[in-house]
């Protein structure tokens, strides 16, 4: 399967992608700390058994300003498309994730997934997130799901009472947060990220 | 001899909000004891060992806390774990994403830190790590686990005395440790406390039911009905339990 990374602000990232029958893709965007900006990514599955797994993460602690707009437009039957996008906001930061899932009325046997997480660190931390569904067809399986949350409360005393100070229990808390997306980025990149985590 | 009392609690008071649950509790634990807490549902139980966490859901409102010389209601749970106090949760908390052997690493060297000793190498962590895993029995794919992800009750149980192993307290206090074990993981978790046991150390072990003291003998049994420890005696107070019940015991 063809993999491919993209740190926005880093590299040019497409903003259009088209894949044709039976082509696989798996994709990450990685929002590093500090960058603010829109994003905007559409991808059509154009043929028929075409996947896409798409994934991002995105570490805003200060005040950025970040605009997600995902489209994924099914146009073909047969096809995956499976979205995962988690990230944290801390500070004054502000995340919108507007993320539309198409799926055309020949698309049937259709499976979409969108999923959009959120850990929020402060009180003044913002998270808009949009997930839709427009579905013309009638045989297909789709869910998208977003939650925004602070760190639990649980899992911080279980690790403190452990011995593992305050801080840096809530650095393991994110760094597990983000474990899904973070464990399709090269080491270089996921140490990086942490690194950015207090 | 005052100065073998490792814990000392002196008419403690302490609830959640504006409700009292534990209303005046002494109880002096010398090092080398096993005590027994033992009550009925709604006693304050949990609360007690809540409290000698720092678990911050629970207030203290009156009394105190002497561990080992400290006052130890003004340490953080972290401060707590570094003096030597273990707790053994009722419900050990899933951590998605952080591994056994990680979560132990960030414990154990943050505790070496706070007490002025040198980190470990990882060669030596790793030793430690299997030596304590081949004693409570658990297979080498434990480490590389989540967190209590997916453990059945038997084997979080088992984890928590892993960790207790691992950070080598002064004082454990086991709570409702057997709640949700069958025999086999009971016996391993009694074998593994069992084990821990020196003529430095103390241990408290909570719990309704008589079952667990079967496998980890008590010096001490007290019996806590409404916030309040009502009897306090040996082994023989368990058996008095067992056979007429909490009912029996006059608060």
């Amino acid at each position: 399967m063809d993999r491919r990374v993209y740190v926005l602000g880093r590299d040019s990232a497409p903003q259009y992608l088209r894949l044709e029958a039976g082509e696989e893709l798996s994709m990450t965007l990685v929002i590093p700390p500090g960058l603010s900006g829109r994003e905007v990514l559409e991808v059509d599955l154009n043929g028929p058994g075409a996947s896409l797994d798409l994934s991002g993460v995105y570490v805003c602690a200060a005040d950025e300003r970040v605009d997600l707009r995902v489209l994924v437009r099914h146009a073909a039957p047969g096809c995956h498309s499976r979205q995962l996008f988690k990230g944290i906001v801390g500070g004054t930061a502000s995340v919108a994730f507007d993320g539309l899932i198409y799926v055309a009325r020949d698309a049937q046997k259709t499976q979409a997934y969108q999923e959009n997480h959120t850990l929020l660190l402060s009180e003044s931390a913002r998270v808009e997130s949009r997930p839709q569904l427009e579905i013309y067809a009638d045989d297909v399986q789709c869910s998208h799901g977003a939650t925004a949350g602070y760190l639990n409360p649980d899992e911080l005393f279980y690790l403190r009472s452990r011995g593992i100070p305050e801080a840096e229990a809530r650095r393991l808390q994110m760094i597990a947060f983000l474990a899904p997306v973070l464990s399709r980025l090269p080491e270089e990149l996921i140490e990086e990220i942490h690194a950015g985590l207090s | 001899m005052n100065n073998d009392v490792l814990l000392d609690i002196r008419n403690l008071h302490a609830g959640v909000e504006d409700k009292q649950i534990l209303k005046g509790v002494d109880l002096q634990v010398r090092r080398g004891e096993v005590h027994a807490v033992m009550g009925p549902n709604g006693a304050g139980k949990s609360t007690l060992g809540g409290v000698l966490s720092g678990r911050p859901t629970f207030t203290v409102t009156e009394g105190s806390v002497t561990f080992d010389g400290r006052d130890l209601l003004t340490l953080s749970p972290e401060e707590r774990s570094w003096a030597g106090l273990f707790m053994s949760f009722q419900y050990p908390v899933e951590i998605p994403g952080v591994s056994i052997t990680n979560f132990m690493k960030a414990a154990v060297g943050a505790r070496r830190k706070a007490l002025g000793q040198p980190e470990l190498s990882p060669a030596e962590f790793l030793k430690l790590l299997k030596e304590k895993m081949g004693m409570l029995k658990m297979k080498g794919e434990f480490a590389r686990r989540e967190v209590n992800v997916g453990f059945s009750g038997g084997e979080k149980k088992r984890n928590e005395i892993f960790q207790m192993a691992m950070l080598e307290p002064t004082l454990s206090i086991l709570d409702e440790t057997d709640s949700g074990l069958d025999v086999d993981a009971l016996r391993i978790v009694a074998e593994g406390v069992n084990r821990l046991r020196t003529p430095q150390t103390a241990a408290i072990v909570i719990t309704h039911y008589q079952r667990l003291l079967e496998y980890i003998v008590p010096d001490v049994v007290h019996i806590l009905k409404d916030g309040r420890i009502v009897r306090t005696g040996g082994r023989e107070l368990v058996d008095l339990i067992e056979k007429e019940g909490y009912e029996s015991i006059d608060g």
